[in-house]
């Protein structure tokens, strides 16, 4: 996996298949890109799409599009902050730390399996999202995915399930 | 006489000082408050709510300060995290000196930097409803 150095909106931009992506799209290979939002008061934050199916060596730009906060997209390892891990062990973590309104942040995922993140101030809001690297049908992620560990009840309940990610390609915030 | 008349003056001026220190009416108010935008990672105007300074000491609750593109005080904003909000906890004496109050909002807020927790926006305007717009953007 690789880490790339915060980006500015604007650079690079064009290569981003801007999810208004069908999955067939997500599994070509482009970069996806995945939207930090929220209301302006601050009310509601999420990710979207929430979950999303890629192919091993894909990368993932998150971006923050909320004009009224910071975000993080941080990796549930215990690298960061002593979080359990879930994602798969051979991968590296990451952690883009706090992300200004239109700043973004991008990695490469090369390990197959289920990859869980969060953001720093709005876990304990439910502000979670699930990457599913690799190909469908060969592994049971099932399991690896239902493994807890110790989170706030309103991210546990935020994850998409792996049924949905594997069944549609993609799980957009409803 | 003349020496009593002085020292009404004296008086007068030193207390005018001491409020024109204590003015938190424009931006930025004196110290400890601090821009907010300098202590934790957030844009330095917030949409709805404008510039804030806080005196870090008092975080999580505030008062938080905010202030609108003139620099004039807008609203006086206190954040409770919901956690806090329970049998065992009270916020008691929180500082409150932007002045005359117009009108009061209260809602939630899933968290920021600073504040990393969902909490309440306690936001004590000292504009009116119509002049919230100073700070929409």
């Amino acid at each position: 996996m690789t880490l790339t150095r915060r980006q500015i909106l604007g650079t690079g931009g064009g290569l981003v298949a801007a999810l208004s992506l069908s999955p067939s799209a997500v599994w070509s290979g482009e970069i996806v890109e995945i939207k930090m939002q929220g209301r302006d008061d601050g009310s509601q934050v999420w990710f979207d799409p929430i979950g999303i199916l890629i192919k091993p060596g894909q990368t993932v730009r998150w971006i923050n599009l909320n004009s009224s906060n910071a975000h993080t997209t941080t990796a549930y390892n215990p690298e960061n902050f002593g979080q359990p891990l879930r994602m798969p062990k051979a991968a590296k973590s990451w952690n883009s730390d706090y992300l200004l309104p239109n700043e973004s942040f991008s990695v490469r995922l090369m390990e197959q399996g289920v990859y869980d993140y969060f953001c720093i101030p709005h876990e304990h809001a439910g502000m979670v999202g699930r990457i599913i690297v690799g190909e469908p049908e060969k592994h049971g992620w099932t399991e690896q995915a239902a493994v807890s560990g110790d989170l706030p009840k309103e991210a546990l309940k935020a994850f998409p399930s792996v049924e949905d990610i594997m069944m549609n390609g993609i799980a957009w915030r409803t | 006489m003349k020496k009593l008349a002085l020292a009404v003056v004296v008086t007068m001026a030193s207390s005018f000082c001491a409020m024109a220190a204590n003015d938190v009416t424009k931006s930025p108010p004196p110290a400890p408050y601090q821009q907010v935008s300098k202590l934790v990672k957030l844009p330095d105007f917030l949409p709805g709510m404008g510039q804030l300074f806080v005196d870090p000491a008092s975080l999580p609750a505030g008062p938080f300060l905010a202030y609108d593109h003139d620099g004039q005080v807008v609203s006086t904003i206190y954040m409770l995290p919901i956690k806090d909000l329970n049998p065992d906890k009270r916020f008691d004496n929180l500082a409150a000196p932007g002045g005359k109050v117009d009108h009061v909002d209260v809602y939630y807020n899933a968290g920021h930097p600073g504040v990393e927790v969902p909490h309440a926006h306690v936001v004590l305007w000292h504009v009116s409803v119509d002049d919230e717009a100073r700070v929409a953007k």
